[in-house]
């Protein structure tokens, strides 16, 4: 089947029409949205392909198109948009950040032990879903409490999962939470964009800090949203690191997907694509029984990236993930060194991982400086941990 | 077992014998030509011609009907042969005034004022409104067919005369206004005196023109068509090419010069048109996706299914179905079709490399396939006991655009028809053009014609092409799809009888007929009909509309239905297995005793 969608798509691209047509008809009667995860991976990237044609044709035949989409052939994909609790149940249902969050956790309360106020840079896709474990292992573990402010990006930029809340209702969920953990909390949300790199956040930040405080920059799944590009040598993934650097953190902690999505050409990334994305197809068979309502959530959630890398192009194409080497060699450049993960935090994954089905694995490379979450041997998440290089 | 079967492909390696391609070993004798007729008949019009040679004239006269269809294009042909300079003029030699008629046909700027001196001295000086059907066959057929190319010349005695054609009586002319346009009128110097109301009289007069053949008025019929071309040039795009085509047919059935096209060089060529046809515009993809849809869902759960396919041309129709068998859920069932076709030209056996082709597709893809083909002048020459029906098998029958060629031949449909019952098949898939162009009366018939084709000509226009980025494969794919309707316009228009195959029904009509027949239809389903639609969407351009008609699904443009898919079953619920199996094993008992 990946081979059929690889030459589809490769037919579309050369606008060979009879090809494309033949090939889409053979995909549209094998595909199916809510067969095994090959049928759904297969139907979500025909979905993406034929989005992808049509958009070179007109606005009536769109609508044909939308037509056939209420009769429930092509159901409309909705993407659910998440309370605050259903987020954090539907977030805590599999590794795929729980594994970020505890490594991340781990390594940062061991960097800013001893200092009295913790800042904590919070660039996630989650909405904040990792902070209340940040709380508890802060309550729990460190001897001295500091005081903790969180910022957090507050993008422009829609990404799922979609949140049915503000930042603000959030923020104060979270002041009484760590309240009830004898905790002080500051909570403020910093408007940005990741088409610029979050430069409007920088610019918060680089106001004068307070010295006693830890800076924490903790990126979950956010940076592979900042364009990619190299123009006149000038990228502005680089920039965004250069930048933080100069904050002087305390640590710089990096999780995000080991894929490449950045490829020009469709072909190249359908099938990095295809070769990635079939993991959340095939991992919901362990956590998500038919007719789960989540199972649709998830579904949208996985088919929303599906079309974006596949059907969308310049501005509009975000999910430009790039590799864990890719970006370890970008830390590296920029100035960075890399910190190992402690014995204690590597037994905390470990120990989370046993909640979820046994095919969820972790790896150590680089001597436990970078961790990665793997599914049936597959490379699915990294984390890494960085100090400004000396 | 191999009761003289030809080209059997099979991928289990179980019962092939090599393809023998010399043993022709045809099953059914071809029906004889009447040796002479045709050289008679020319004989009489004074044509020194052998019918033999008739496919080579054929062969010119399509490069005519293209090389007319640019010549309004500047400077633009893709014809490379008989394009010199050198004129012949001989009229008693058919196929070099062709070649004559070629090389006239250059563009503009190289058009020789001294030709049409020429074809003023060879014809004695007639001038054009005062030929007389009959006397001076020589002259005529030169003038006829030039008729859009002397427009650039005016003729002798009005070379002075610069007005206008005069713009009386537009929308309701007389037949006596006509006559006097024709006579009076100089050549006009300048091409676009008034594109529209060109493009009005040009109906008409085409109209009057068939009215006055109908009514086998040919002086008056002759000089219309000659009109029709003056105009023709005027006009732009569809407009013009679909009243070149519709000229020509009249101007052959004025002269008699009919048509011919049932060689086997005559049928391949007409085959590679199709498949152009099939590139560049979306009809012929539809009736494959629709018709191989309903076969698909018939095959659904069936472990040895069986497609015998009326229309098997190059295959087009198959690697798809192929694809989405091998991949369906619970693995691919075991594959036979069986393609009938009518002889290959000499040396060529394209039904046998057809097979070739897809026992390799399908080996490629583990789907395990049998094929065997046969040759058959007619539909109507099969016998369905020698097509080797399995008890287990699942049955489609599939004709794309055939059946209504059967329609030339009293009784052939309802022997076919009675032929496809004792297969016994599961699904019969049937697509035809949407039209009546099979009426007894010519006027019908032509009308009937000329708003379809001139409906799918206008769609031809703002195809894509099928050449991707190529331009200029796009632009030959749209000129040779034109010209594959051409020859279907001629048929309708210029042919009668047994020549005349283009008998298109329209659904209604055929439901009528398969009726009777003993099917039932079976509905196309909502599936089939998104399925079109998403297609369509994807790279066909706006003006394609899908329609559900009562169970069947019609492809137009601009809301006329162009063509139509069906599907049917048997109707007496023989078409189950279980009930298959009884009739089959009573069968068998006759056929053992004989």
């Amino acid at each position: 089947m990946e081979q059929l969608l690889v030459h589809c798509a490769a037919a579309i691209e050369s606008n060979d029409a009879t090809l494309s047509q033949q090939i889409l008809w053979v995909l549209n009667n094998i595909a199916a949205a809510d067969g095994d995860s090959n049928q759904r991976l297969t139907w979500g990237f025909l979905r993406a392909l034929i989005t992808r044609a049509t958009k070179t044709g007109n606005t009536k035949l769109l609508t044909a198109v939308a037509h056939l989409h209420s009769n429930n052939n092509l159901p409309i994909i909705h993407n659910h948009r998440f309370s605050i609790i259903e987020l954090a149940s539907f977030v805590d249902l599999t590794p795929w950040h729980r594994f970020g969050f505890t490594a991340a956790n781990a390594a940062l309360i061991e960097a800013v032990e001893g200092f009295p106020v913790v800042h904590i840079v919070d660039i996630s896709l989650t909405h904040c879903m990792q902070i209340p474990t940040l709380i508890d292992a802060i309550a729990t573990r460190m001897k001295m409490l500091p005081v903790i402010k969180v910022t957090v990006a507050g993008t422009v930029e829609e990404l799922p999962p979609f949140p049915d809340f503000t930042y603000d209702e959030l923020g104060t969920k979270l002041v009484n939470f760590a309240m009830s953990k004898n905790l002080i909390l500051e909570f403020r949300t910093v408007p940005c964009s990741c088409s610029d790199g979050f430069s409007a956040l920088i610019e918060q930040l680089q106001l004068p800090q307070d010295p006693g405080e830890a800076l924490v920059i903790n990126c979950h799944m956010m940076l592979h949203y900042i364009p990619e590009e190299t123009i006149n040598s000038c990228s502005l993934r680089d920039m965004f690191l250069k930048t933080i650097r100069t904050l002087n953190p305390t640590i710089v902690m990096l999780i995000d997907e080991d894929a490449d999505f950045t490829s020009i050409n469709l072909v190249n990334r359908l099938i990095s694509a295809y070769n990635y994305l079939w993991i959340p197809y095939d991992t919901m068979e362990t956590f998500l029984p038919n007719g789960n309502k989540s199972r649709e959530w998830y579904n949208a959630d996985i088919y929303w990236k599906i079309e974006n890398v596949v059907s969308h192009e310049g501005r509009q194409r975000v999910e430009r993930a790039e590799t864990k080497s890719k970006w370890v060699q970008r830390m590296r450049n920029v100035g960075y060194r890399g910190v190992s993960f402690s014995e204690e935090a590597i037994g905390e994954v470990k120990h989370m991982l046993d909640e979820h089905a046994p095919v969820w694995g972790l790896k150590k490379d680089e001597n436990e400086q970078h961790l990665v979450l793997t599914w049936k041997g597959h490379n699915v998440v990294f984390a890494t941990a960085w100090v400004p290089a000396a | 077992m191999k009761r003289g079967n030809l080209n059997n492909f099979s991928t289990s390696g179980s019962s092939s014998s090599s393809p023998s391609s010399m043993d022709k070993g045809k099953m059914w004798e071809c029906e004889m030509e009447e040796p002479g007729i045709d050289d008679e008949l020319f004989g009489v019009l004074g044509y020194k011609v052998k019918s033999s040679d008739m496919a080579e004239v054929a062969h010119k006269i399509q490069q005519i009907e293209v090389a007319m269809g640019n010549a309004a294009i500047d400077g633009y042909s893709q014809f490379p042969a008989a394009m010199d300079d050198t004129f012949h003029y001989n009229p008693s030699d058919l196929s070099s005034w062709l070649e004559g008629m070629l090389s006239g046909l250059n563009p503009l700027p190289e058009f020789d004022s001294s030709f049409d001196s020429f074809l003023e001295s060879a014809t004695g000086g007639l001038a054009v409104d005062d030929l007389d059907f009959g006397s001076d066959l020589v002259a005529i057929p030169g003038k006829a067919v030039f008729a859009n190319i002397q427009f650039h010349q005016p003729s002798p005695e009005n070379r002075n005369q610069h007005q206008p054609p005069s713009k009386k009586a537009k929308t309701s002319p007389s037949m006596g206004d006509f006559i006097s346009l024709v006579e009076s009128s100089p050549a006009p110097r300048s091409i676009l005196i008034d594109s529209q109301e060109n493009g009005i009289r040009l109906v008409h007069t085409l109209m009057a023109c068939a009215e006055a053949v109908q009514q086998e008025n040919f002086k008056l019929a002759e000089a219309l068509v000659k009109n029709v071309g003056f105009l023709a040039v005027s006009q732009a795009g569809a407009m013009r090419k679909v009243a070149t085509y519709f000229a020509e047919a009249l101007a052959r059935r004025i002269y008699r010069l009919y048509p011919v096209n049932h060689h086997p060089q005559d049928l391949a060529f007409t085959d590679m048109l199709q498949m152009h046809f099939y590139e560049t515009c979306p009809y012929l993809k539809f009736a494959h996706f629709t018709a191989n849809q309903a076969i698909l869902e018939a095959f659904a759960g069936k472990k040895h299914v069986h497609v015998i396919d009326f229309s098997m041309k190059q295959g087009m129709q198959w690697p798809a179905l192929l694809q989405a068998l091998a991949l369906r859920q619970g693995g691919p069932p075991t594959f036979r079709l069986t393609g009938i076709g009518p002889p290959s030209p000499e040396d060529t056996d394209y039904l046998q490399e057809v097979g070739f082709r897809l026992a390799q597709f399908a080996k490629a893809i583990n789907v395990q396939f049998e094929y065997r083909g046969f040759v058959a002048n007619s539909l109507a020459d099969l016998d369905s006991s020698l097509l080797d029906i399995r008890e287990d098998e699942t049955i489609a029958v599939n004709s794309i655009f055939e059946l209504h060629q059967l329609l030339a031949n009293p009784g052939a449909i309802d022997k076919v028809l009675r032929i496809i019952r004792e297969m016994k098949p599961d699904i019969l898939t049937v697509v035809e053009q949407e039209a009546n162009h099979n009426s007894n009366f010519f006027l019908d018939r032509f009308t009937e014609a000329l708003h379809y084709y001139s409906t799918l000509f206008d769609s031809l226009e703002t195809c894509d092409g099928g050449g991707g980025a190529d331009e200029a494969i796009s632009r030959k794919n749209k000129m040779i799809s034109e010209v594959y309707l051409g020859q279907q316009i001629l048929n309708v228009v210029a042919c009668e009888g047994v020549d005349r195959v283009e008998r298109h029904e329209s659904l209604t009509q055929w439901r009528n007929r398969f009726n009777s027949a003993g099917f039932e239809p079976v509905h196309l389903g909502s599936n089939v009909y998104k399925q079109a639609i998403m297609l369509l969407a994807v790279f066909d351009g706006d003006g394609y509309s899908v329609d559900e008609n009562d169970g069947c699904l019609m492809l137009g443009w601009q809301a006329r239905p162009l063509i139509a898919t069906s599907a049917w079953t048997m109707s007496d619920g023989y078409g189950e297995r279980w009930n298959r199996r009884k009739y089959v094993q009573r069968r068998h008992a006759p056929m053992s005793e004989s």
